[in-house]
């Protein structure tokens, strides 16, 4: 009998291990969202819904996410190159930027209440204050796995051997991103 | 072998049972004829299948015993019976189905010229309402509900003021007339179910559901609330009185209209409000044992509570509790009762109703 | 980027110490039996709270503490642990995790450190679930669907206390476990298989977790939303699913919400939940029919269609749960439909295993008891499950007796006899021992026999119309006294049944020290897990090198072949 160097099944999917967990998490994320703007829809037909006033810091907010997908791209580049010192900054912008951003929805949540919207005040306000605050959240999971990568990078000599997660990072970063822009779209135009 | 006899005798006894169940539908006293006449289908397809496969089974244990010499025989697949098989469940599924949809179909059309009733639920007691002379029911809103305006009409709205009001868990309705239920809840999910009758359909709070049957025998049934409603669910039982055209008209010419319990007095008499809030539903006024202590007789008694201590059943204990009810629970009653917010007028009417059920 | 296709390149995790191996271990077959005690442990409680249950209604007023509170937690608390933290618990994590590494040929999950995970995660779910009990006013009384408006106000157990906090919480944190666990299984089963094992090679219990993971997947997240959208409620006063309500003589300060909305939410997650139980019960009824019939199964390329059919279906039949919900009834039609659709594909699924019978070579072992059993109760529950589906036949049915009998025959008894017998079939392969036949025998019969005593005259007092959630039927005149006595009948059953599972924990406790060892795949299977090198596998589950897979899992009596069973990893070379 032959020597095989790959002893598994032909693989349904070319992807790593790491790959399909982390697509597959991210389809089961975003079935979890379209749950969300579902209910969002649905609610905000009935006469009661007062929209919420723009507040001009989410912009900026925005603006936050952009950048730190913009430091995980480089970050994964880097990676990919074996270039260890962009490799760090990119990571450090990634999450400087990602905990930016946390700290900016915190800030535009104080801004509401001290004008006086409420959670449970108006249907719309719960929603804003739901959908941003299930955003946050899964964002804070990756900003977690982000600095489990970090530490691991601090160990290793070549990070060349974190491409494969800083790459999936990234994705993730970009899916939240995605998701925000859905959302905020959302928010603008209802 | 033991277990192709057990077997065999589960399967024949399941399908005896049928024969000799004292549990049945109750006797049909409304058109539903037709859900019955689907269920009994079903359990004729489903009866013979389940027959012949177990039967398969039982034989194929019986003849293909185990034995050392002997090899099964080898056969991945079938194709064609595969299909056959499908297509014969396929069929059954139809002849099953049709029925039911054709049913569903009569079930889901509102008579237009039915006779118009509201169905109202509320923890855990019933109550009705009539469209009155105009036919048409008055505008209702949540936010106007209140043990005076016990069916949150608006008194601003003319189409409301001839509604009659059945303020009472016990309905009458004309024999063979279709009766078109709309259907109301005050505060959680219920559902007005009927045995007799077969129909039910939940009582949503914020939006009016549906229900019709034509009653086709005299009579008094129960209603059984069927949604889960919090701890009295099981205590939620009204009546339909099904009676001749002529005694119908008679019970509702005696009901009030919206407009005349308007004027009724200030904050409404003790019995309405008891009634209007539901606490009928566990309180008695004849004495019985139900869920919590009868009324009757029991103002300015002594009574045990559950934490050993015997109080005095005076006013300020009856309005301690209504407002707070687990403070004091009588022994012998479960500490289930929710708390009312009632105002000084409410309760003084209540405590005046309670007194007057004492025989002096 | 390379392919990382093998375990062969990724080091193995070797546990350190006591703590390492027996704990905070990363082996498959450790985290399965970690969940397996507690997804049982949980179950005797849950089985405990339904004594609680039958013996108010059979014997109504022996004990003053069952009232009308404690009554209705017992009935959540119940439903709940058995649903979602045993049967859920226990098929993904307990019989998965075991399975599905040693059944492809791979040495452990994907995610060995995430799988590990899920299970601390799954235990601490748990323990906030057991919370409740302890804290004042104690659980949720609010029926396992916890359907707003009552499960969130006074009036309804719990409902204006934590009770109902802690159960949703509980419930989130299952869900984050479930969901760590069921990404790992999908990743294992698509990219982890031994060479030669393909997708339509691989044992039908593995297609069965694996879609039924998938389900999981989601259909979860609908119940995630519904929760936190219903502890919202709960806790900052939203109207997500709260209207106008008038309760307790005042207005209460919700409006808007639509109750409907979470039976939506809640069901498109409950109707592939119980798919998720069922889909790995009928995986394993078929690998213990094939095996103990010693006969390939039946149509094994149409089982793996009927279920992908299944699976797809069970999205689309949520509402039948709410044909009289006050739903759009235009929209019964449609979900009539669909359900009795349904009933094809598991149609089939019954008819292969019972054509696996045929002309097979029967063996009467503990494992084929429960195969038979399985099929006739399975038959019963699923058949009258017709009668539920069938919108219009509903109308009067819905929440009786009826709908209790259904439920529990298909999700109680016959994926519970599934699973027992299961757990005699694979319980050689974990310990080593056999369970003892005798004990097993007799758990069998009072299990078989006494759970059919219980469910089956139920249908008859839903058909008179006796409700579901009562706690007494005194109240109602069209309910006779001999419901009473049913009651009775069924509650004295119950408590048999009840104490017969403990023949099953002593027989597990003694057989697993003291039981008669077992050879090596005792019971001729042709599956992967029996043909380690050490039986019960070591860790890494291979040896020096991994398997590889020549044939389909089901040659049962191949002809020509002196043996009546041909193992996956046997080449056609080597068949005698």
């Amino acid at each position: 009998m032959s020597e095989h160097k790959t002893t598994t099944e032909q693989l349904i999917l070319k992807l790593s291990h790491a790959q399909v967990f982390v697509y597959l998490l991210l389809v089961v994320i975003t079935i979890l969202f379209l749950f969300v703007i579902n209910a969002y829809v649905f609610r905000m037909n009935f006469d009661d819904w007062q929209a919420l006033p723009d507040p001009r810091l989410l912009w900026v907010n925005s603006g936050s996410l952009i950048a730190a997908s913009l430091g995980m791209l480089w970050a994964s580049k880097a990676s990919k190159n074996g270039n260890r010192d962009n490799y760090k900054l990119g990571i450090f912008v990634g999450c400087l930027f990602a905990l930016v951003f946390l700290i900016g929805q915190l800030i535009v949540w104080q801004q509401l209440i001290s004008l006086d919207y409420f959670v449970a005040s108006n249907p719309a306000n719960t929603f804003f204050y739901l959908i941003t605050g299930i955003h946050g959240l899964h964002l804070l999971g990756g900003i977690v796995a982000l600095a489990v990568v970090a530490y691991k990078s601090q160990r290793l000599s070549d990070v060349v051997l974190l491409s494969s997660q800083t790459s999936l990072l990234a994705t993730y970063w970009h899916y939240m991103l995605v998701v925000w822009v859905v959302f905020f779209g959302l928010f603008l135009t209802t | 072998m033991a277990f192709v006899i057990i077997a065999a005798v589960i399967v024949v006894g399941t399908v005896l049972f049928n024969l000799v169940t004292p549990w049945w539908f109750t006797p049909l006293a409304s058109n539903w004829g037709s859900l019955d006449q689907t269920i009994i289908i079903s359990l004729w397809i489903t009866g013979i299948a389940f027959v012949l496969v177990s039967a398969f089974i039982l034989y194929c244990v019986v003849k293909f015993r185990y034995s050392e010499d002997r090899r099964s025989s080898y056969e991945p697949e079938n194709q064609k019976l595969e299909l056959q098989l499908t297509v014969i469940t396929a069929i059954g599924v139809i002849i099953l189905l049709a029925p039911g949809l054709v049913a569903w179909q009569s079930y889901i059309n509102l008579p237009e010229n039915g006779l118009q009733v509201e169905g109202v639920g509320q923890q855990w007691t019933w109550s009705f309402r009539f469209p009155g002379e105009d036919g048409v029911y008055g505008n209702t809103s949540g936010s106007l509900f209140s043990s005076k305006n016990t069916f949150g009409l608006d008194p601003n709205d003319p189409k409301g003021q001839d509604d009659i009001l059945i303020r009472d868990r016990q309905v009458h309705l004309p024999v063979n007339q279709p009766t078109v239920f709309q259907l109301r809840s005050k505060d959680v999910l219920h559902d007005f179910y009927v045995p007799q009758f077969r129909s039910k359909m939940d009582l949503v709070p914020g939006q009016h559901s549906n229900l019709w049957f034509t009653p086709t025998l005299v009579g008094t049934y129960e209603i059984a609330c069927a949604e889960y409603c919090g701890t009295g669910h099981w205590a939620m039982r009204g009546e339909v009185v099904v009676e001749d055209e002529a005694a119908f008209q008679q019970w509702l010419a005696q009901q009030p209209t919206f407009a005349q319990t308007m004027n009724e007095g200030s904050a409404g008499n003790g019995q309405q409000i008891v009634q209007s809030l539901g606490c009928v539903a566990c309180h008695t006024d004849n004495g019985d044992s139900a869920m919590g202590p009868t009324w009757k007789d029991s103002f300015n008694t002594q009574r045990n509570t559950t934490t050993g201590e015997t109080v005095l059943a005076d006013a300020s204990y009856i309005k301690e509790s209504i407002l707070n009810p687990s403070a004091k629970i009588a022994s012998g009653f479960a500490p289930v009762m929710p708390a009312y917010a009632l105002s000084e007028e409410e309760l003084d009417a209540i405590v005046e109703y309670i007194n007057n059920l004492s025989t002096e | 980027m390379e392919q990382s296709a093998t375990y062969e390149g990724q080091p193995l995790h070797h546990p350190k110490g006591w703590w390492g191996h027996y704990v905070f271990s990363q082996d498959h077959k450790v985290i399965a039996l970690q969940y397996t005690t507690v997804a049982i442990t949980i179950g005797l409680v849950g089985m405990i709270l339904s004594l609680m249950m039958r013996m108010q209604l059979g014997f109504p007023g022996l004990f003053d503490s069952i009232d009308a509170n404690s009554y209705y937690q017992d009935v959540t608390m119940h439903g709940m642990i058995m649903v979602i933290y045993l049967l859920t618990a226990l098929f993904l994590g307990g019989f998965g995790n075991y399975l599905i590494p040693l059944m492809l040929g791979s040495r452990d999950m994907a995610f060995p450190f995430v799988n590990m995970l899920s299970f601390w995660v799954y235990l601490l779910s748990v323990l906030i679930l057991i919370s409740s009990f302890f804290v004042p006013n104690g659980p949720t009384g609010a029926g396992w669907t916890l359907y707003p408006p009552q499960s969130i106000l006074e009036g309804t157990p719990g409902g204006d206390g934590l009770g109902i906090v802690l159960m949703l919480v509980s419930l989130v944190v299952f869900i984050i476990a479930f969901t760590m666990g069921g990404l790992n299984y999908i990743t294992t089963v698509l990219q982890s298989r031994a060479k030669g094992m393909s997708l339509m090679r691989m044992p039908l219990v593995i297609w069965c977790i694996f879609l039924a993971t998938f389900l999981g997947l989601l259909a979860f997240p609908a119940l995630f939303v519904g929760g936190i959208m219903l502890v919202f409620d709960r806790l900052l006063e939203t109207s997500f699913f709260m209207p106008e309500i008038f309760k307790g003589g005042e207005v209460l300060d919700y409006g808007g919400g639509s109750p409907v909305l979470f039976q939506h939410l809640f069901w498109f997650f409950g109707h592939p939940e119980v798919y998720i139980v069922a889909l790995p019960a009928f995986g394993i009824i078929s690998e213990l029919i094939s095996c103990h019939a010693r006969k390939n199964i039946f149509g094994y390329r149409m089982m793996v269609w009927a279920l992908v059919a299944i699976a797809a279906i069970s999205f689309i039949v949520w509402a039948h749960h709410m044909y009289v919900a006050g739903m759009n009834p235009y929209l019964g039609f449609f979900f009539a439909t669909t359900t009795l659709i349904i009933a094809v594909p598991t149609a089939i699924k019954v008819y292969n295993w019972v054509l696996t019978l045929w002309h097979a070579n029967i063996k009467m072992t503990v494992p084929m008891l429960y195969c038979l059993a399985f099929l006739i109760t399975f038959l019963i529950g699923g058949l009258t499950g017709l009668f539920l589906g069938n919108v219009s036949a509903d109308v009067p049915l819905s929440d009786t007796y009826f709908v209790v009998g259904h439920f529990h025959m298909v999700m109680a008894v016959s994926p519970v006899l599934a699973l027992y017998g299961g757990l005699y079939h694979w319980f050689p392969s974990v310990t080593g021992r056999m369970l003892d036949d005798r004990l097993g025998k007799i758990h069998f019969w009072i299990t078989f026999i006494g759970t059919y005593l219980i469910y089956f005259p139920m249908h008859y007092i839903g058909f008179l119309g006796v409700p579901r959630r009562y706690y007494s039927n005194e109240q109602f005149d069209f309910i006779p006294a001999s419901v009473g006595d049913l009651n009775q009948f069924i509650t004295i059953c119950a408590l048999l049944v009840g104490a017969s599972q403990f023949i099953l924990l002593y027989n597990f406790i003694v057989s697993a020290t003291r039981g008669e060892k077992a050879p090596k795949n005792p019971w001729g299977a042709c599956t992967l897990e029996w043909q380690t090198l050490e039986a019960p596998p070591g860790h890494g589950n291979w040896g020096d090198r991994l398997p590889v897979v020549y044939r389909w899992p089901y040659e049962y009596g191949l002809p020509g072949a002196t043996a009546d069973f041909i193992p996956q990893n046997v080449p056609d070379e080597q068949i005698t």
